[in-house]
Formats: structure tokens, sequence, C-alpha cells
């Protein structure tokens, strides 16, 4: 795995690179310019010192035949060198001009800028001549002392760039690293944090790049102790549910061990038994309530909601059976609804139970099914006594029970119905019977309609 | 020693009202909060024990209005909800004491007859009138250091009747103190026990006040 790079020395990298090739441009354009300008300047003045030359040569030398040499008059004088021919012959030049011409005479015709050679040195030279052709003059001057002009302008330019630079690295490093502060200061705040805190946090000027980090953070932390949240209620509903059962359980067995009668005992240790049995599927309720608030998705598939009820009715018959109790089924052709298989009957299984368990001896219990105009719906009706208004309105809540049913229960079932019924997206809906005048829960599932309505469709 | 039981669970009911049946107290059970408040107001028990989690009325409310009745019997509040407010809030409301599921039995009696004791004032867990004693926690009698075998009505109504020595107790009195629902009353059966218990511990224990009821004296008058 490659090292993980830093952002700040990203980011610096980044500054120094585009800082330079500024700079490089910068120096490129410079040199061109200049060295444009400069020809141009140095080359006007050549042509101008050629023109004086000849026009004085016109005036002033008519026989002296012998070239003269002129003075040299400073220091920077022999970079600088001129001759002045009179009908073909060397009349003036400077100390440091050769005595030939510096470009070969000939055709005569040649006017202009030059460059060549002489004694091994680059010259620049300008030809003139007068008028009759008569008078030649020849100015020259080193390259050598433009570039040296360039390089000078070049340096002054260049140097303080260069003096710059490492002032330069300092300042950007330092301004990256407080432009990037606000990430280390979340660092520092994160590791600092204790395990257990899920508290948001809150970052002093946070910048607002940062802002979809620290929300998305915080929302994790807002999840996470959500899902504590209710794990720690889950495990003292757990606790506390379990108190009494496990009560019933001590206090039948103490009193089965001190008793004298035969028939007591008998009814004592039956009595602990069935606090065994009752605790078991208190147990059982509290896993399937902390798996469905998990939150774990189940996957759907299509189901025969007739046979699943006609398979929990099987199931739950004896019960009613017990209590004289009639439970019924009417279930309609393809009733498909999506949905998960086991949650599916578990959530139908509490609801028939809660029929049976809530309706007296010799009560009717129905259990439908029908296809209703974009959906499927399945309804548990009873002649029981049915609920009030405001007992329906608490049902759900965790632990609610029924006041006067005379009937145990920890009030857990209706919290798992609700729970799954959110969870496979059906709707859940509390009313009087209309035909048995009790309770009639009825289930909806909007989305199991319509696939039941597609004639191709084939269960699983 | 009649107790009511306000218990909504039908197997811990059962258990508790055998369990302290087992102990020697009389047990009412009532499996809502309505009744045990009704119960609480008409009948007199020598203590309560109480669950909060009732159907129809919570337990807290129960014991805070029969507080505001100005009943005054030791309550035992015995619930399933551990947490500190809670413990706090029903003591503050009126519980004698605050114990938690599951309970032993034993322990659960031990603390009733504590409770009781404490409500009419005695130190210990013995009651003496003469020279009678009467220990709760065995179910023992003595007369004058001498152990007395009784039955478990004559042990109770000598209970109910040295427990308030020096006061008068009506027949109806005493039959409540004696008695669960359901339990059949012979119209004579405490002129029964009364009977026996005079044969056992002689004529002068026990005192009739013609036409009011009976009574036990804490000592016996100087002749």
């Amino acid at each position: 795995m490659p090292r993980p790079r830093s952002l700040q020395g990203r980011l610096l990298a980044l500054i120094l690179a585009l800082v330079g090739s500024v700079w490089i441009t910068t120096a490129i354009l410079t040199w061109r310019d200049v060295s444009h300008e400069l020809d141009e300047l140095l080359d006007s003045h050549l042509a101008q010192a050629a023109a004086l030359l000849v026009a004085q040569q016109a005036g002033e030398i008519e026989d002296d035949d012998h070239g003269i040499n002129a003075p040299s008059l400073h220091r920077y004088a022999p970079k600088v060198a001129f001759q002045v021919f009179h009908e073909d012959r060397l009349a003036l030049r400077s100390s440091n001009a050769p005595a030939e011409p510096m470009l070969a005479l000939g055709n005569g015709a040649e006017q202009g800028f030059r460059t060549i050679a002489i004694g091994g040195a680059m010259w620049r030279v300008f030809a003139a001549h007068g008028r009759e052709r008569d008078t030649r003059v020849f100015v020259g001057e080193q390259v050598d002392s433009r570039n040296s002009i360039l390089w000078a302008v070049l340096r002054s330019v260049l140097t303080p760039m260069l003096f710059a630079l490492p002032l330069l690295v300092l300042a950007s490093w330092w301004a990256v690293r407080q432009g990037v502060s606000p990430i280390r200061a979340l660092g520092r705040t994160l590791a600092q944090r204790q395990p257990q805190a899920l508290e948001p946090i809150a970052l002093r000027a946070a910048p607002t790049e940062m802002t979809p980090l620290l929300e998305a953070l915080n929302g994790l932390f807002q999840r996470i102790a959500e899902l504590m949240a209710s794990e720690r209620r889950f495990t003292a509903d757990a606790a506390h549910e379990l108190r009494t059962p496990i009560a019933a359980i001590r206090a039948q067995a103490q009193v089965a061990l001190a008793c004298a009668d035969d028939a007591e005992r008998k009814h004592a240790l039956s009595s602990t038994l069935q606090g065994c049995d009752r605790a078991t599927r208190l147990v059982e309720q509290l896993l399937t309530l902390s798996r469905l608030e998990a939150g774990s998705a189940p996957a759907h598939s299509s189901l025969d909601l007739g046979a699943l009820v006609r398979e929990v009715v099987a199931d739950l018959a004896p019960l009613a059976l017990a209590k004289s109790q009639t439970i019924e089924v009417e279930a309609a052709e393809r009733c498909w609804v999506d949905g998960e298989g086991t949650l599916l009957s578990v959530l139908v299984r509490n609801l028939i139970d809660n029929a049976i368990r809530y309706s007296p001896p010799g009560a009717r219990v129905r259990v439908s099914t029908r296809n209703a105009a974009g959906s499927s719906e399945l309804t548990v009706e009873d002649s029981g006594p049915g609920m009030n208004a405001d007992d329906i309105e608490r049902l759900g809540e965790r632990f609610f029970r029924v006041i006067g049913s005379g009937e145990s229960g920890s009030g857990l079932g209706w919290s798992i119905a609700r729970r799954i019924a959110a969870v496979i997206e059906a709707e859940v809906r509390v009313s009087r019977s209309a035909s048995l005048r009790g309770l009639a829960v009825a289930l909806r599932f909007p989305i199991g309609a319509v696939r039941g309505s597609d004639p191709n469709r084939t269960p699983k | 020693m009649r107790i009511l039981l306000a218990e909504d669970d039908p197997l811990l009911g059962d258990g508790l009202r055998a369990g302290l049946r087992q102990l020697g107290f009389q047990v009412d059970w009532v499996r809502d909060g309505e009744a045990a408040e009704r119960e609480l107001r008409a009948q007199a028990y020598v203590a309560a024990v109480l669950d909060l989690g009732l159907p129809r009325k919570d337990g807290m409310d129960v014991l805070a209005s029969v507080r505001r009745a100005g009943l005054m019997l030791p309550v035992l509040v015995l619930t399933a909800r551990d947490a500190v407010p809670d413990r706090i809030r029903g003591l503050d409301i009126g519980a004698d004491d605050y114990v938690l599921k599951p309970i032993d039995l034993n322990e659960l009696a031990a603390r009733l007859r504590a409770l009781v004791r404490r409500a009419h004032g005695q130190p210990q867990d013995s009651l003496t009138a003469q020279d009678i004693v009467l220990d709760m926690a065995a179910r023992s009698v003595t007369k004058a250091g001498v152990p007395v075998v009784l039955s478990g009505r004559e042990f109770d109504l000598l209970h109910a009747l040295m427990r308030s020595a020096g006061r008068v107790l009506s027949r109806e009195q005493l039959e409540q103190q004696l008695y669960s629902w359901g339990q059949e009353v012979e119209s004579n059966a405490i002129e029964v026990h009364v009977h026996h218990l005079r044969r056992k511990l002689g004529s002068a224990l026990i005192q009739t006040v013609r036409g009011v009821g009976y009574m036990v004296a804490r000592e016996l008058p100087k002749p």
C-alpha cells in the first residue's frame, strides 16, 4: 500500500510548482522582450554613428590618404569599432578596428547590418556609404556586450526572486498549515473523544468545505447513539420483564418444596413449569423484537397470504379449541404479498394469538384475506369484548397490556406485530369488527396487490 | 394475619398466595389496582403486598390514594421496577418497604412480620401478655416458659388479640383477621376457638365483654 499523501504537502508542492512555472515563463518572456528592444536600440545607435561618420568624411577628409587611428576615449570603447574608407582607402579607424574592411569590399552595394566573426569574436557591423559611393563606413559592436546587458537585466529581475524563494516556501508552508488547521483540529477532537462519547462534534469556525463531513460524522454518531439507546432499553426491558416470571417460578418452587399435601405440591410444580414456558416465550419475543429493532432489512419475496394464514391457523387452532372457540379462515385466491416469510408468519401468528387469547371462551375468531383495490388485506376479527378508543391508541406501546383482560402477557406481542408491519411496509388498522362486534385488526399490503394482480407471476 | 396481595400475574399471584399461606398468613388476592384500592378501603388488613404494574390502576396511584384516605396499614411494594427513582418515589408516596422481584418467600414473610410489628410499636418478633409469649416467626406459644400446641386458627386468633392487647375486638373484626375470602366461617367459630384457647392457656387470659367482643389484658389485675 502506498504511503498516504499529506494534504499539506500536496498543497505546498502545487503552490510552489505553480509559482516556479510562472517565474520561469516571466523570465523567458522578459529575455525575449529585452533582447528585442536592446537589438533595436543598439542597432539604431550603430546606424546613427555610421551616418555621422559618413557625413563627417564628406566634409573634412579630402586628401589625407593614410588612415588615422581615432583615440579610444572610454573603457568600453574596445567593444565598439569603426572604419572609414575613402575611395577604397582606409581614412579613419578606431584603434581596435582592423585595417582591412570589416565587410569585404566588392560590389559596394551592400548597406545594412551583418553579424560576422572578427578575430575570434562575434561582431554586429553596420555598413554605410556616401552618396557618391566613394566613402564607406563600417561601425561594429561586439555581440558579447549585448549579451552581457541582457544577462544583467535578467539578473536584476531573477536575483530578488531567488532570494524570495525560500521566504516564499516558508510563507506558503505557513499559509497551507493555517488553511488545513480545521482538519487537524477535527483529528485531535476525534482522537481525544472517549469511546462512549456520542454527542455531536462542534468545531468552532469550521469552514464550509468541512460542513458535509462534520454533518455526516454527527449523523453517524447520532445513529450509533440511537442504536445503543435501543440496545440499552432492550436490556433494561428484558431484565425488567423477566423479573416477574422468575419471581413466579421461584415462589411456586418454594411452595412445592414446603408443601405437605400432594395435590398442592403437584399444582405448584406444574405452575413452576408453566412459569418456565412463559419465561422462554418472553425471551423469544424479546429476541425477535431486538432483532427487528436492530433494523436488518430482510429479503423480500412473494408469498401466498392464504397459504400462510392456513398454516398459522392450523398451528393455533388447538389453543382456540381448548377455549371452545370457533376459528374460521376465509382466504381469497391468489392473494400475493411481498414480504419475508418468517417475519410475516410471526406477525400473523401474533394477531391470531391475540384474538384467541383475549376473547372469552366460546367466542368466534375469523381470519380473512382479500384483494382490494391496489392492495391485499388480511383481517383478524373476533367476537370478544373489543377495546375502547383509548386502549386502541395505546396498543403497541411496549409492555402495554389491555386492562382487565384477565390474560397474562408481556404486552410485547403487539410491539412485535407493529414493528414487523413497519419493516415489511404493511399498514395496521385496529377497529371494532362490524360483523363479530369484537376487535378487528386489518393489515394492508400495498405492493403485494400489484404483484398479485399479475396472472403470469408464479410464487417461489 | 390477614393480608391483601395485589398482583396481576396469575402464576406469581398463585405462588405468593400459596407460599404466604404456608407461612401462616391469611391472603386475599386481587389482580388489578381498582380492586386493590376497594378492598384496602373496605377491609381491615394487617398489611398489603402491592405490585406496581397493575391493570386498571397503577400500584403507585393505589398507594397514593389509600394514603390520602388516611389508611395507615403497612404496605410492602413488590415490583419489577428496579430503577432507583422508582424506589424513591414508591417509598415517598407511602410504601413501608420496596422489594424487587424475585424474592424468597421466607424473606417476604419476615419483612411482612417486621412491618406489622413496627406498625404496632413492638421491637421484637414476639408478643407478651401476662405469662404468655407468642413468637410470630416460629408460630409458637409458651405459657410460663412451657410450649403450648395451638392449631393454626387458634394461633391466629391469639395473635390478633395479643397484637391489640388491652383493646376489645369484636367478633366481626376477629373473623376478618382470621379468614380470607372464600373460607367458610361458621357462625360460632370464634366462640369455639376462644373456648379452646381458654382451655389450653387458662380461662383468665381472654376476657369476654358482653355484647362487644373479646380482649386480652397485658397484665392480670392485682388481686
